[in-house]
């Protein structure tokens, strides 16, 4: 598990993390360790991580410890891994196209794509906006059906 | 006789037709003889209607812009503010006069752009000027802006005058701390005389110290430190002191940065007004010891005739620059902050570092972040919240177990607060059920339909 970034696993961490990050992107990434697409997420993070520091944290959570349950819930996890973005504990929007905009389903397919990505959320969360448009192409974003709708 | 008389008319007449032929074919040869135009940088056989061409006038607008913007940026800088030129500056000095169609350069001048700006206010290249216009019609009436007027150009020479003085005369002693005036005034005298005699100790230590290594003076080092690198800012006027201590005080020829004369402009109007008049008085002038700093490297034949026209080499007595400059060894902050900066340390210093560094950085921060950006106001209450926990002052109270942060849901219809309190209402429900249920805590890829249906039905 050394390859992993900074894990978190109780509610506390993860509240602590989206008040103390000030003025810079949070992502936080739900998933679990033994998933190889998280994995894959979490090298493609591990890249990066330096390289957005300036604008952005990089967390993961595990969904299977009980205490961040109520985010998984709060959240609507039903996907792993998936990515929310924070920014000042406010959560931004981003539209892929799908779905769902509250989070990023899924793995980045390049690096180059995750930094587009947090880029785009830091600009336009700078600007005011909760919610903006993904910058990548359609090809580039990991498609998944999200199964249920409300009733 | 009288039948020669018609016949010269006859002869004049047809001379005149031939002449008007003669005309018109030489109109035709000069409609078809080319010319090169400088400004559309064309040969063409239009003649004099060239320039009358709406390429021919844009190309000529650009033309002179370019000519002009080098003028106002480097030469007319430099006319209101002389400053010394250096010899390694001088190859970037140059400028061409498009005018004149010449290089003026700088290399024995003294003074930054002081050839172009002889050159400029000199009647030669009014005349050029006046040639060019007509030939290429820019427009007399632009003529000014092309040159140095008379009075100007008298009043660059005074300035030059003045300064030369005063890096003669310069150096400075404790007692003066005051405007240039008063050192130029008062006390040249005594500067030169004295130092001729520092001179010979100057030059005899410098060729010793050339190959060896030579224990530091303090004095001189810290002098020369305080004194080049305040002047270091300014400008151009790299030259420093480096009295008697030929090696040691081989401080920086420059900071690395001031190359080019682009650079001088550009970065000394901001910080020039800071430093016009130093208020402490402890102005060194930049001519002390070119010899001595830069003499053994290279003997270039300029600046040995700048050595000999200057001569007064000044030695900075030690006791002037302690007057609460600091240095180095003390730990105060290197001069090349900016005044309004060094302030700023200052107070941080006396009142305490820790504070104010994080209150500045922070207002800094502020003041540069839009404040439209999403959670604006949060982030500032925290940042104080944040601050205030540093100081100890506000014991740090874990938020409630049961904070969530603002979150948009996936199926959500009002506000995020709705989506909240939504949440929390589901989630009293789902406590319930998780003691009942274990399963659910585990999650899978999805979640299966029937968690799902219970989900929603509530």
């Amino acid at each position: 598990m050394n390859y992993l970034l900074t894990t978190l696993t109780k509610k506390q961490e993860v509240d602590s993390m989206i008040r103390d990050t000030i003025d810079k992107v949070l992502v936080l990434c739900f998933g679990r360790a033994s998933d190889s697409i998280f994995l894959q997420l979490d090298e493609i993070l591990y890249k990066s991580v330096r390289e957005v520091s300036k604008f952005a944290t990089v967390a993961l959570v595990d969904i299977d410890s009980d205490d961040v349950q109520v985010y998984v819930k709060y959240f609507d996890i039903t996907l792993i891994p998936s990515t929310v973005f924070f920014f000042n504990a406010h959560h931004m929007k981003m539209d892929c196209g799908s779905a769902d905009h509250t989070k990023w389903v899924g793995t980045f397919l390049r690096k180059q794509d995750f930094l587009d990505v947090v880029e785009a959320i830091y600009r336009g969360a700078m600007k005011g906006k909760l919610i903006v448009t993904c910058p990548l192409p359609p090809d580039r974003i990991p498609k998944f059906h999200l199964l249920y709708e409300d009733v | 006789m009288p039948i020669q008389n018609p016949n010269p008319n006859k002869k004049k007449k047809k001379h005149s037709n031939q002449d008007d032929d003669e005309d018109d074919t030489v109109q035709g040869k000069q409609q078809t003889q080319f010319e090169f135009c400088k400004v559309c940088r064309l040969n063409h056989n239009q003649g004099r209607r060239h320039i009358y061409f709406p390429n021919h006038k844009k190309a000529l607008s650009s033309f002179l812009y370019r000519f002009q913007s080098k003028f106002k940026n480097d030469v007319a800088f430099y006319l209101k503010k002389p400053m010394p030129l250096r010899p390694e500056h001088a190859a970037l000095n140059r400028l061409w006069c498009v005018f004149c169609d010449f290089d003026i350069l700088e290399y024995d001048s003294s003074f930054a752009c002081g050839n172009a700006i002889a050159h400029l206010a000199s009647a030669e290249h009014l005349k050029g000027l006046k040639s060019f216009l007509w030939k290429y019609g820019g427009g007399m009436d632009r003529m000014d802006s092309f040159r140095i007027s008379e009075s100007d150009f008298t009043k660059w020479e005074k300035k030059c005058k003045l300064l030369k003085s005063e890096a003669a005369g310069g150096g400075s002693h404790g007692s003066l701390i005051g405007p240039l005036n008063d050192i130029h005034n008062e006390s040249k005298s005594e500067y030169v005389n004295s130092f001729d005699k520092n001179k010979l100790d100057c030059l005899t230590s410098d060729v010793k110290c050339s190959n060896s290594v030579v224990p530091l003076q303090d004095h001189t080092i810290e002098r020369s430190q305080i004194s080049h690198s305040k002047i270091c800012t300014v400008g151009p006027q790299i030259l420093h002191a480096g009295t008697g201590v030929g090696l040691g005080a081989r401080t920086p020829n420059g900071l690395p940065g001031f190359f080019g004369n682009q650079h001088y402009t550009h970065s000394v109007p901001k910080e020039g007004p800071a430093y016009s008049c130093p208020n402490d008085g402890k102005q060194v002038y930049p001519y002390e010891g070119i010899a001595i700093g830069d003499g053994h490297s290279q003997g270039t034949s300029s600046e040995e005739s700048r050595l000999q026209s200057l001569q007064n080499l000044t030695q900075i007595s030690s006791s002037a620059q302690e007057n609460g400059g600091g240095n180095v060894h003390s730990g105060a902050p290197p001069p090349w902050f900016s005044a309004a900066e060094k302030i700023q340390l200052d107070n941080k210093l006396n009142q305490g570092l820790g504070d104010l560094v994080s209150s500045l950085g922070e207002q800094m921060k502020t003041s540069k972040l839009n404040p439209k950006r999403v959670g604006a106001a949060w982030a500032e209450r925290r940042k104080i919240e944040l601050e205030l926990e540093k100081r100890g002052e506000l014991v740090r109270h874990d938020f409630g177990a049961d904070w969530l942060p603002n979150f948009g849901r996936v199926w959500q219809s009002g506000s995020r607060k709705d989506s909240r309190k939504e949440f929390l209402g589901e989630n009293k429900t789902w406590r319930k059920v998780d003691s009942q249920i274990e399963k659910p805590s585990q999650l899978q890829p999805y979640i299966s339909k029937r968690m799902r249906t219970e989900n929603t039905a509530e």
